[in-house]
């Protein structure tokens, strides 16, 4: 654990340090080797799960997953970055390294952590470096809206949650999850034991989105600039997804009863943020609704409480992470060419960039959930799971996948096929910058194919 | 208080909202018989005026309470509301008729609401030098390119139909005072042949034109003096003058409604990112996109730079200018980026002359081989006249005054020998615009430009910008949002033909 947590505290003073010419290529490569070492995690059978221990920190097959995610989305991130802060004194482009560094700090730490209050601080340690990434060096006016809205969801959520966290301390005595799990249930039967319940959750919903606080992400993901739309994508809103895995085991029983409704919410937002992606004309708006969307059915599938739901959920999770960083960064190809978001002004880009459409193509695919890749293996477990529970889910879900094919191939339709308009000439050439970025996001769930096992979480 | 008794008695009058009356119950007002009248205005609806004055009276209220009530509206963030936006998608450079044309359809083009932002920036908000509100607003389909004829017929059909296009919901309909009396050229022997092949491309554009013999034409217009005149082509459909400030300000009260950012500042500077490419004989072209457009406030150092995708350069006389500060016209003289754009402000006078004995109120816009012409204006007598000036005397473009000593040499003694009845006439007033003037070949110039990747071209009309702006407006949308045109062709008006220096020239223009 270490082994990765102390070189990455160290990138920070290499990216101070080093010289101005190749602050990019010494971040990236040394940011490349921890990525690989962090593959080793997945190497730890053990009896009880967890492996990689100290004190405050261990691996276990819910978290390696994102722990491989997130270490593997920083040199991503600084590949994706390179360009647009190219024209930024060498200072600020230090400094935006060294946020995206500490980011990784965060995260690395929040989901190693043994102790749920280290989780929680971590968590909302994530959102400093975020609202400074998203205000700093957005690009337009609105990102001043989109960072307080971001702040403060987030926040008003996690109060609560430290509340509830708090409570647990008081009544259990302990709040380390490696023993958390092995309490018995405790005994959830008064009013306000309900609110204990939400207070547990609604933090997670909110970082999830749920539906019905999504608001915050249609805003913070097109505000971003190109690193910070992949790291919120890709993994700030996993962190909700584990946050509620792992606070399951102790919320029963009330969480047969009271997951309903945001089960139905869940569900109901994958249909509604697919139709508002249809509608879409920004074309980063778009991916962000797409990934509220998929969420839902993340968050469905950890209500649900089944081992394939939580399979389902956690693979899900990885391949969202992986595809929806990768159409940001498509997008943000896009944006660097014609500085314009608007889908209606990029048409046509087959003619012009071929290449690139290959992955436009294999990122839409994913994004619909074809077989065989994993996006398809966690949707299917899910939906399988949900139906087990009830049949009238299936309509839901259903729906909801018409309805995420139908955008996805919107989206690929209008921005590569089509005649492409006159100002569309002369763009510039992919770099092979670009290539390398989407390939590094590409392949990997590529070979996720061949053994799913890694990603499967408990059902090992 | 008398506009509060006002709006009371409104209400009432309307029956049945406040107290089930019916209309033919007298009632008596608490305020006495006098306030007791309806309202003698016609024509709008009487509920449109109800919101109408209940929206001006909140709003006086709103003033009121804000006066009344302490405090100041001082801000911390002093931030001037007057900027355009930082970022846009098309930014349109010149708020004439053209630019506000181009930005309606292209906020009736885009599929769904909000699809593309535009940014419509003038520099002028009185608009005193702007060659729309100075045109004498004629329109016709008596040209001898197809494209301008078809053109020409878009813009009547539109202008037609105007309420349909840009009527807005609670709003006065637009009333643009078409008045369809005809073009009526008149031909001498030289150019009688050139004026009977237009005829017949005109009738198979589908434009209503008739050609007229000499007797025919002193038939029907009996003031003409026929002296001189072999044939007359006279517009039945489509042709004559509306006004030019109605059909803008209904453009851009549209596109305004639409969603269009209206900002005044003029556009100082471009910043590009450039790409050079090299032929295949060594020679680098260099290719540049617009990252962002400067655009410096009215009498103020303030600028904003508008980051936008696509530029449209509708600045009208003033385009020339606005390219020169990307570099185009500055480059080598044998290569494209040494080929300004041609379009250059011509002025052209316009003198209102009232002649009370003159011809009737089914005067055509009559335009006469030596170049002299003149329309009615209003009902009480009144004409405006005037003549395109030779190459050699074309008169100085740094102000806009006028010359009226080019009146009694060159307009008068014209208009006295076509039409006797004016030779006792009375200058009552005149004015002076700029014709947006390709000097190439006189005609619009609509597409991309070669050498700057995203910034098309609308302009260089010389003196038919105005008539064709609501199909120019359209065909530019297409450009922008197709791809290619959809309903008229204009490919024949791109800056090509400026490269490979083949003019489309009309014959017999004014």
């Amino acid at each position: 654990m270490l082994k990765i947590l102390l070189p990455t505290i160290m990138l920070i003073p290499t990216t101070w340090l080093s010289p101005a010419k190749q602050l990019w290529t010494t971040t990236l490569a040394y940011s490349l080797v921890i990525a690989l070492a962090s593959l080793a995690w997945f190497n730890s059978p053990t009896e009880t799960g967890w492996s990689c221990m100290n004190s405050y920190m261990a691996t276990d097959p819910l978290s390696t997953p994102l722990l491989a995610l997130t270490c593997w989305l920083l040199p991503l991130m600084i590949l994706a970055s390179q360009n647009h802060t190219s024209s930024e004194p060498t200072g600020r482009q230090r400094m935006y390294i060294t946020l995206l560094t500490s980011l990784q700090i965060f995260l690395i730490l929040a989901f190693s952590a043994t102790e749920v209050i280290m989780f929680y601080i971590m968590f909302e340690a994530t959102l400093i470096p975020t609202l400074i990434i998203i205000t700093r060096w957005g690009n337009q006016t609105e990102r001043l809206n989109a960072g307080t809205y971001f702040l403060f969801y987030t926040l008003a959520g996690s109060l609560p949650l430290l509340v509830a966290l708090l409570l647990l301390q008081n009544s259990t005595g302990t709040l380390s999850l490696l023993t958390l799990q092995y309490t018995p249930a405790m005994e959830l039967s008064s009013y306000a034991d309900k609110f204990w319940w939400a207070g547990c959750l609604l933090a997670f919903l909110v970082k999830m989105p749920l539906y019905g606080a999504h608001l915050w992400l249609a805003k913070a993901h097109v505000e971003a600039p190109i690193a910070g739309s992949m790291i919120l994508a890709a993994v700030l809103l996993k962190l909700g997804g584990y946050g509620m895995m792992r606070m399951m085991t102790m919320l029963e029983p009330l969480t047969k009863e009271l997951s309903y409704p945001f089960i139905i919410f869940a569900l109901w937002g994958v249909i509604m943020t697919g139709s508002i992606c249809l509608r879409q004309t920004d074309l980063k708006s778009l991916i962000a609704y797409s990934s509220v969307s998929h969420m839902g059915l993340v968050a469905a599938g950890i209500l649900i409480q089944t081992p394939w739901g939580f399979t389902g959920a956690l693979i899900l999770m990885i391949a969202h992470g992986l595809t929806s960083s990768a159409l940001f960064c498509l997008a943000n190809t896009n944006y660097e060419r014609t500085h314009s978001r608007t889908m209606i002004l990029a048409r046509g880009l087959q003619m012009a960039l071929p290449l690139m459409t290959a992955w436009w193509f294999i990122a839409s695919l994913a994004n619909l959930a074809l077989p065989p890749l994993p996006n398809l293996m966690g949707e299917l477990m899910i939906i399988t799971s949900l139906f087990n529970w009830s049949w009238w889910t299936l309509a839901l879900t259903g729906a909801g996948t018409l309805i995420t094919a139908g955008y996805s191939l919107y989206m690929f339709l209008m921005t590569q096929r089509g005649p492409i308009p006159a100002h569309m000439m002369a763009l510039h050439p992919t770099h092979s910058r670009e290539h390398l970025l989407i390939i590094l996001h590409l392949l990997p769930l590529i070979l996720l194919i061949l053994k799913p096992e890694l990603v499967w979480g408990w059902s090992a | 208080m008398s506009a509060w008794r006002r709006l009371r008695v409104k209400l009432r009058s309307v029956p049945g909202f406040l107290v089930s009356i019916r209309p033919t119950q007298r009632h008596t007002s608490p305020y006495g018989r006098l306030t007791l009248c309806r309202s003698l205005s016609t024509g709008s609806h009487l509920r449109n005026e109800f919101f109408k004055d209940l929206e001006a009276q909140l709003a006086a209220f709103r003033k009121k309470a804000a006066d009344a009530l302490p405090g100041s509206s001082w801000s911390p963030l002093q931030i001037n509301p007057n900027l355009p936006p930082e970022r846009a998608d098309i930014v349109i450079v010149g708020g004439g008729v053209v630019g506000w044309s181009i930005a309606y359809w292209l906020k009736q083009k885009e599929m769904v609401r909000g699809g593309v932002r535009v940014v419509v920036v003038e520099k002028d908000p009185t608009y005193s030098q702007a060659s729309t509100v100075l045109s004498a607003g004629g329109i016709r389909q008596q040209f001898s390119l197809l494209e301008n004829i078809h053109l020409s017929l878009a813009s009547a059909d539109f202008m037609r139909n105007i309420n349909e296009h840009l009527g807005v919901l609670n709003e006065d309909p637009v009333d643009l005072q078409f008045n369809q009396s005809g073009y009526l050229f008149l031909a001498n022997e030289e150019v009688a042949h050139i004026m009977e092949e237009n005829y017949s491309t005109q009738r198979y554009a589908g434009a209503k034109v008739s050609l007229l013999s000499p007797t025919q034409l002193k038939q029907k217009f009996p003031w003409v003096n026929t002296d001189g005149v072999v044939l007359a082509s006279y517009g039945l459909e489509n042709e004559g003058w509306f006004d030019p400030w109605t059909l803008l300000n209904a453009f851009r009260r549209k596109a305004i409604s639409m969603g269009v950012i209206q900002c005044y500042g003029e556009v100082t500077d471009f910043k590009c990112t450039t790409n050079v490419l090299r032929t295949s004989s060594g020679d680098t072209v260099d290719l540049k996109r617009i990252g962002s457009v400067k655009v410096q406030m009215p009498n103020s150092l303030e600028y904003q730079p508008v980051e936008c995708a696509i530029v449209v350069n509708a600045a009208g006389a003033f385009s020339g200018k606005l390219t020169e500060m990307l570099g185009i016209g500055s480059g080598p003289k044998d290569s494209i980026a040494g080929i300004p754009l041609p379009v250059e402000p011509r002025k052209r006078y316009v003198y209102v002359v009232h002649c009370p004995d003159g011809p009737g109120l089914d005067t055509p816009f009559l335009i006469d081989y030596s170049g002299v012409y003149f329309r009615r204006e209003g009902l009480g007598g009144n004409y405006i006249a005037g003549v395109s000036p030779e190459e050699a005397e074309e008169p100085d473009t740094s102000n806009l005054e006028v010359d009226h000593q080019f009146f009694e040499e060159r307009v008068w003694p014209g208009l006295a020998h076509r039409v006797p009845a004016f030779e006792k006439l009375k200058v009552t007033s005149a004015w002076a615009g700029f014709y947006d003037y390709n000097t190439f070949d006189q005609n619009g110039i609509i597409g991309i430009h070669p050498l700057i990747n995203n910034m098309y071209l609308a302009t260089g009309f010389s003196g038919h910008g105005l008539q064709h702006s609501p199909a120019v407006g359209r065909a530019v949308a297409e450009l922008i949002l197709d791809g290619n045109f959809k309903t008229i062709d204009l490919s024949n008006f791109s800056f090509r033909r400026i490269l490979t220096q083949e003019p489309m020239l009309e014959k017999n223009i004014v």
